[in-house]
């Protein structure tokens, strides 16, 4: 599982034979090229992407790297139909903070986006499991940097559990909800909308003819994924962590910095995939941004031993 | 860091400036670290691209099923973020759709191919893409010389717009909810189906008109184009909803005698083909249209082995 360092020179030449070269600077006019260069190339020379092995499955990982990083974060990304809606400002947050000397992971879970598995036999625990080896994959990394969890939407809840158990320097929480059944709910409601569009009274289906389904056993496709009765029954016990809802509580019991990030100051198209179009691709983030980085930093500084 | 993880591959290139970021789905016998497609003379491999501003996993990580499913079937398969998008370099095009709509991302997607014919010997590549991704794909048919065919799932011939007016949300909102709404919603469609007669059924003001062009110039050449349509709200089969212009019967008016277009319908899924059923049969459609394009002999061993999975 050595994430890093388990690349054998026969990937590695793969992976120099994929490195092509600009003959434009224009986006649209380019074309490519074969260059045997090195392979870090472009922009964010540093950014790697991979695979991280856990039981039963490969992660995919892109590793923001920083040569001598103030601090590591391992971000912990939302739900799986809202993964593709937070992808771009999540992308850009990692991007901003590596530009900073913060190095970043990001992730998919286990059976979601580029990682393999199989959604319908996930847990909650599976997903858990990741977000632990991967925190201890960073800790381990050199040099030694504070290492924090930060989490997103149902994230925050998986970032909030693993930090409860003594892993991770700090906690950033965005958008928490209290337990994953909220997420899954606004995701089920979300489908029910779209099922119940231009169909008028017996037509339409409540949510609850669709929870019943869920409550008796059955799978149910919402988004493209497969959930699980178990799922569901799972995401009402699966809870922010008592003490993580406000920052004033949690640093006395946690003894180590926490931030809760409200989710009506996050807004779209970070959270709410519904109201997410190709309008908000763009939208500036760089407040939400500067403030959560300012926190990071003050929260590791070495002086640091009050909660902020 | 593995770069491949069963018969995934992370795989990059750059371009314009910026380094794109995607996945490999290798077939059967194509072993990582040795010389690819060697061993076939009649390698076609498949690109997908990202359905608009999405990444390239796609909504319910539909295309990695379908490049899988491909890949297992013979035929290399490739998943790549544009620029901008995913985990790839470079901005977002503002406004992004003004941007696809007049082909934006067609020579990247180009040089791409080009890139992926070299380092995997590839015969060509098909080009397949959903929604936006779609007009993107048609476009690069027009200009890519290794592009084989064109897969166009739920593409749109009209100018689209990032933000549609507040007020005109709204109003679908409200009659996609309530009965009078709906009332509303019906008599604006009659009103729009005079108009479309009034104006003896020619395009509409806000046809996409460089798309049409393309389409018109390739479609007739003989590149096999697979065109996927979903169900649409308020229509009846694959007919447009009442008041809405003909493009499907437009464009297979306007293709040529010598054209190889294959028009299929999906009953009862959505625009995202992620659910359980729009998913299978995207892949059921594919494969055997693939099959009939692009027949070999290794793929006819695949499929009696695994089947039409």
């Amino acid at each position: 599982m050595a994430l890093g360092d388990s690349r054998t020179k026969t990937e590695e030449l793969i992976h120099l034979r994929w490195t092509f070269k600009q003959r434009s600077a224009r986006v649209n006019t380019g074309k490519a090229q074969v260059a045997a260069t090195q392979c870090h190339a472009g922009n964010h020379p540093a950014e790697e992407a991979g695979y991280f092995e856990v039981p039963g499955a490969h992660l995919y990982t892109v590793l923001h790297g920083v040569a001598n990083p103030t601090a590591r974060v391992l971000l912990v990304g939302s739900f799986a139909s809202e993964r593709h809606l937070s992808y771009i400002p999540w992308v850009r947050w990692a991007r901003y903070l590596a530009a900073r000397s913060v190095e970043c992971l990001r992730f998919d879970y286990r059976g979601i986006g580029e990682s393999t598995g199989v959604f319908e036999e996930m847990r909650f625990e599976n997903w858990l499991e990741d977000v632990a080896l991967l925190a201890q994959w960073l800790k381990e990394r050199s040099p030694e940097a504070p290492v924090i969890l930060h989490g997103l939407e149902l994230g925050a809840l998986l970032a909030g559990k693993v930090f409860e158990t003594g892993v991770g320097d700090g906690l950033l929480l965005w958008a928490a909800p209290r337990t994953a059944n909220h997420v899954l709910r606004a995701t089920l409601l979300r489908r029910v909308a779209l099922d119940n569009a231009f169909k008028y009274g017996g037509d339409r289906k409540s949510s609850e003819d669709y929870i019943k389904q869920l409550e008796s056993g059955d799978f149910l496709e919402v988004g493209g994924y497969q959930w699980s009765s178990q799922l569901w029954q799972d995401s009402f016990q699966v809870e922010l962590p008592a003490n993580l809802g406000d920052e004033a509580s949690a640093f006395p019991v946690h003894e180590r910095p926490v931030r809760t990030v409200k989710e009506e100051k996050l807004g779209a198209p970070l959270i709410k995939g519904s109201s997410v179009g190709y309008e908000a691709i763009n939208r500036d983030f760089s407040g939400l941004f500067d403030d959560n980085f300012a926190w990071i930093v003050q929260s590791q500084a070495p002086s640091q031993g009050e909660p902020h | 860091m593995k770069s491949a993880a069963g018969a995934r591959e992370v795989i990059a290139v750059l371009t314009g400036g910026n380094r794109l970021w995607g996945t490999y789905h290798r077939p059967p016998g194509d072993r990582p670290g040795l010389p690819r497609g060697l061993e076939e003379k009649n390698r076609i491999g498949v690109l997908f691209l990202n359905p608009g501003f999405q990444p390239r996993a796609a909504q319910g990580d539909s295309s990695v099923y379908w490049a899988e499913s491909l890949a297992e079937c013979g035929y290399p398969s490739f998943r790549f973020d544009l620029p901008g998008l995913g985990d790839s370099e470079g901005d977002v095009p503002e406004p992004m759709l003004d941007f696809i709509n007049a082909g934006g991302y067609a020579t990247v997607v180009s040089a791409m191919i080009h890139e992926l014919v070299q380092q995997f010997s590839l015969a060509g590549v098909v080009v397949a893409g959903l929604c936006a991704g779609a007009v993107t794909a048609l476009y690069t048919g027009g200009v890519s010389k290794e592009c084989r065919g064109v897969i166009l799932m739920d593409p749109y011939f009209y100018q689209t717009k990032d933000q549609r007016p507040r007020i005109r949300v709204a109003l679908t909102e409200w009659s996609s909810r309530s009965r009078l709404g709906a009332v509303v919603s019906n008599v604006y469609d009659r009103l729009r189906y005079l108009g479309l007669l009034l104006r003896g059924n020619r395009l509409p003001g806000n046809a996409n008109r460089p798309l049409l062009r393309c389409w018109k110039q390739l479609a007739p050449t003989g590149m096999p184009i697979l065109l996927l349509k979903a169900p649409a709200y308020k229509a009846e089969g694959i007919k447009p909803r009442v008041g809405e212009f003909d493009y499907l019967s437009y464009l297979q008016a306007s293709a040529g005698r010598g054209n190889r277009v294959v028009v299929k319908f999906i009953e009862g899924t959505n625009h995202s083909f992620a659910d359980a059923l729009g998913k299978a049969a995207v892949r059921e459609h594919t494969q055997q249209w693939l099959h009939s394009c692009f027949p070999s002999v290794e793929r006819t061993q695949a499929v009696a082995v695994n089947g039409w999975r």
